[in-house]
């Protein structure tokens, strides 16, 4: 049962609820929002019809998929120079690239944390050289979206490092900018 | 240069933008993650113009579209939640530029407690955050909820009902209601 107390304190608790406030979108936001969503819907449209023979699992507008076997190969290994993926991004043009990890289990409390060399952003964390995930793994393939933006025309390499109590895996991704 | 299906997809979607990016941000409770949701929306609704000029009221098959997308990425990534070095800054980022009155003591109070609101927020699931903020914040019915999300109305009011009083009893632990 209510007391006068918690009463009055639901009511403060809706009234600041009601002054919660939320941004207006930037100026131009809107605009370029609609821009990219006819140019990048009729790319979707285009590759749908190019990639029918590879099933709907594929999904459009990737650059890239990185697939580990994270907990099949502990400790960690050292991958070649040489299997190092790479793609080339525009510079200051959004690119998403998906990682992909495939666990035997599901996992909760997993860390994901990715480094980025100068001059390349994840989006919606400018300036941030690093950044962590706390996350769940389902068992079987995991996916990960990260948006990549070029500030600066120099590239570097990507590292993306999966870990779960002292078990870990890092994926390396070089990126070059066009 | 637009096309035909640029400038249709334009007339159907724009007038419902103001809206949809309210909803966008009140799910996401960050600016970079509600314009990833927002843009996400316009491109996958661009895929369906075919089925969006046969709708009468587009507004809310977009917004359940949304949601639709919200709840898949947070399954994807079932406790997704950023750990930076820099946690602080991100969040609370919707009342960066909160509009003041001529009172200045009055608007840091205000600021005050609607950080620790912000802050109670973003401690409760995220299906409590969703509905507490729809209902209280944003004026929406039980009804209209329940047609956004598929829940129960049961279910919506017993959300609500937990949802008031965890940011009861986190607002008195943290000083905010004595």
């Amino acid at each position: 049962m209510h007391n006068t107390d918690e009463d009055k304190q639901d009511q403060e608790i809706q009234a600041l609820l009601k002054d919660y406030p939320m941004p207006e979108a930037t100026a131009g936001y809107f605009d370029q929002a609609l821009v990219r969503a006819t140019h990048e819907g009729s790319r979707r449209q285009r590759n749908r019809w190019i990639m029918t023979g590879f099933g709907s699992a594929v999904a459009a507008g990737l650059a890239l998929w990185l697939i580990g076997g994270f907990f099949i190969t502990t400790p960690e290994l050292p991958q070649a120079e040489a299997t190092i993926p790479g793609i080339t991004i525009a510079l200051a043009e959004p690119r998403t690239i998906n990682l992909v990890f495939a666990s035997a289990e599901a996992l909760d409390a997993a860390t994901l944390t990715v480094q980025l060399p100068p001059g390349i952003e994840m989006s919606g964390f400018p300036g941030q050289r690093e950044v962590t995930w706390e996350t769940s793994l389902a068992a079987g393939k995991n996916f990960l979206p990260l948006k990549l933006i070029a500030t600066s025309p120099q590239g570097g390499e990507v590292f993306a490092t999966l870990k779960h109590d002292d078990r870990g895996r890092t994926f390396r991704l070089r990126v070059d900018v066009s | 240069m637009a096309t035909p299906n640029d400038i249709a997809f334009e007339k159907l979607v724009r007038p419902h933008f103001d809206r949809l990016y309210r909803l966008a941000w009140r799910l996401s409770g960050q600016r970079a993650e509600a314009e990833d949701l927002f843009q996400e929306l316009l491109i996958k609704a661009y895929g369906k113009l075919d089925d969006l000029v046969k709708i009468d009221e587009p507004g809310p098959w977009l917004c359940r579209v949304m949601y639709n997308l919200f709840i898949d990425e947070r399954r994807r990534f079932a406790r997704r939640r950023m750990h930076t070095v820099e946690e602080g800054e991100l969040a609370g980022d919707g009342l960066a530029g909160l509009p003041g009155t001529q009172n200045p003591a009055q608007d840091h109070e205000r600021l005050e407690r609607l950080q620790k609101l912000d802050a109670a927020l973003s401690m409760l699931s995220d299906e409590h955050r969703v509905v507490v903020l729809l209902h209280d914040t944003e004026g929406y019915k039980l009804s209209e909820i329940q047609n956004l999300t598929g829940i129960p109305v049961g279910t919506i009011k017993s959300r609500l009902h937990r949802a008031r009083a965890r940011l009861r009893e986190i607002l008195i632990n943290d000083g905010t209601f004595s």
